[in-house]
């Protein structure tokens, strides 16, 4: 107990350190820019003013709140669909050999491209670019999923493959009783690097579509706008909304890690 | 005509007999040999094995580590697939693991994601298709209890000590109850006391069954094996290994286990199994 309190205080130690070094260069950086970069002090000030009113719905003006809202809608959507394909296909490529070397080029080539190039594709298929980025979320969330999850199927023990056999297991039943669980720490570890994916890329695609969300926000009204503090608590809120993904999909792997 | 004539009365004989003769075999090994592909080459474990197992027989398998016991019993559970030779189970060719040869695997087979309750249940459920849940859980908790688990039903595999482990594994085999029981090692990581109340529920199972079960059980406990068994089978060292040979125990049932020792039939066979593993050891020394 003691021992945790200890370890806790040195982690807040180390992140306030960090912190504080953080701000200092970033002071530095406002200085040597002579204000062009804001100081933190007067981005805390951009900051509360953006805060104001976060979820004001007017038809011409959305809060940041509802920008952040409709950013994060998307990406579970792409996210969603992206791992509700690459589960099942996990599952198939990690169990059958054959499928896995039929697929794998295809991945291997699809893979590399970046999200962005997908964007157009999505806006010719779909007319309507709201759709187009989820499109773009969808396959580049695919692929951490997908090949994680293959591998953790394609490793479960010869052991436990056994049991199945031996009782005559449905495939129903081998499926979650033996192949999901065993893989279910391979598949979380995915589905963190896909939402982490995701999100890096719904900022980009959001300035192709436009519309409502952080990164329209980040273009029109930090960029075009001629804010360059508006961009900088973009950049904040972005990191911080991040950091929360990761950390609860590190829970929920936690979470369903069993123990041996 | 004549000798034509002969010939088909000889094959409705045949015919007529066969029916007869077959029910009564359980298991039977044919030539049976194992290689397994490794790095270095083909490596033979077991080399044309012939064994004959009658319905009802209590068998026993001991011979050296690695000689290729569990090899053997897998190309039974159809775990293991034979590289030459043939083996029927219940008069069927084993094609692969059915539930009509439970296993307690050497190694438990626990899946760790499940309670000890649940382990079972999921192989009862898949198992015994036909029961309503209501028997099943029965089953279930009819057989923890006698493996004296039943207040440790809520625990993962990883919170069990391996003795405990191993008594799981043996209640879900025993659930099933199948006609043909292969027990590669099953009581080996048990005291002593816990391994006797093994014993007596192996045999009260046996007895439930109009002593109709068959069971294969792997061991390295001569006493259990004369204890437990009709015939114990000797093998010899692998590669390749063979059976070296087959021990008959003419032993009244029931038996019990402080009386028989006693026995001059017992000492007997107890001497020779013992003769028959320590003279491999003279052998092995000289080799070295
Ligand atoms: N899958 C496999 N691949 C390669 N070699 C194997 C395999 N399974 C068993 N063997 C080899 O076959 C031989 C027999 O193994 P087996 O497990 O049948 O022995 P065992 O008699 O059951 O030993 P123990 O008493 O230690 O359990 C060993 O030399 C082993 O290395
Ligand atoms: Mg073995």
């Amino acid at each position: 107990m003691k021992a945790k309190v200890i370890k806790l205080g040195w982690s807040v130690m180390y992140f306030v350190a960090g912190m504080l070094l953080l701000l200092g260069m970033w002071d530095m950086v406002s200085r040597i820019t002579k204000g062009e970069i804001p100081s933190p002090l007067a981005t805390w000030d951009t900051f509360k003013e953006v805060m104001k009113d976060p979820f004001q719905n007017e038809p011409d003006y959305k809060g940041i709140g509802i920008k952040l809202l409709s950013s994060l809608a998307r990406v579970g959507i792409g996210f969603g669909l992206g791992s509700l394909v690459a589960i099942p296909l996990g599952f198939l490529l990690g169990s059958s050999r054959i499928m896995m070397n039929i697929i794998n080029p295809i991945m291997q080539i699809l893979r590399p491209v970046s999200p962005l190039a997908w964007f157009p594709l999505g806006l010719a298929i779909f007319q309507d670019s709201p759709k187009a980025s989820i499109f773009m979320i969808f396959i580049c969330s695919l692929w951490p999923t997908l090949i994680n999850t293959s591998f953790g199927v394609s490793n479960i023990p010869q052991d436990h493959k056994n049991v199945g056999k031996a009782f005559g297991f449905s495939v129903w039943k081998y499926i979650i009783r033996i192949m999901l669980p065993y893989s279910l720490p391979h598949i979380f570890t995915g589905l963190r690097l896909s939402i982490g994916v995701a999100w890096m890329v719904i900022v980009a695609g959001e300035m192709l579509s436009g519309g409502i969300g952080l990164g329209y926000f980040v273009w029109e009204e930090g960029f075009n706008g001629g804010s360059v503090g508006k961009i900088l608590v973009a950049i904040l809120i972005i990191g911080a909304v991040g950091l929360l993904l990761d950390r609860l999909f590190t829970s929920l792997q936690k979470r369903f890690t069993y123990a041996v | 005509m004549r000798s034509s004539a002969i010939t088909t009365t000889q094959n409705i004989a045949d015919s007529i007999l066969q029916p007869v003769l077959t029910p009564s075999t359980a298991i039977d090994i044919k030539n049976v040999t194992v290689s397994f592909k490794t790095a270095k080459g083909s490596y033979t474990a077991v080399k044309e094995i012939s064994l004959s197992v009658q319905k009802g027989e209590i068998i026993s398998l001991i011979g050296h580590s690695g000689c290729g016991k569990s090899t053997l019993m897998g190309t039974i559970s159809g775990m293991v697939k034979p590289t030459a030779g043939d083996v029927t189970a219940n008069g069927k060719p084993v094609m692969g693991p059915g539930p009509d040869r439970g296993i307690v695997f050497q190694n438990y087979s626990l899946l760790p994601w499940l309670t000890v309750y649940r382990n079972i249940y999921e192989a009862v459920d898949a198992a015994l298709k036909d029961l309503s849940k209501g028997e099943k859980k029965e089953l279930v908790e009819r057989n923890l209890k006698s493996v004296h688990l039943w207040d440790h039903k809520d625990k993962l595999p990883g919170q069990l000590s391996g003795g405990m482990k191993q008594r799981v594994a043996i209640a879900r085999a025993f659930a099933i109850n199948p006609s043909i029981l292969l027990l590669d090692e099953p009581f080996g990581a048990l005291d002593a006391l816990t391994k006797s109340n093994m014993h007596v529920e192996l045999l009260k199972l046996w007895n439930l069954d109009n002593r109709e079960k068959t069971i294969v059980m792997v061991t390295h406990d001569v006493e259990e094996a004369i204890f437990l068994s009709d015939r114990v089978v000797v093998m010899n060292n692998g590669p390749a290994a063979t059976i070296k040979e087959i021990v008959s125990v003419p032993l009244d049932r029931p038996r019990n286990k402080r009386d028989i020792v006693h026995d001059p039939v017992y000492m007997n066979i107890h001497d020779k199994l013992l003769s028959l593993l320590i003279d491999k050891f003279s052998i092995d020394d000289i080799k070295d």
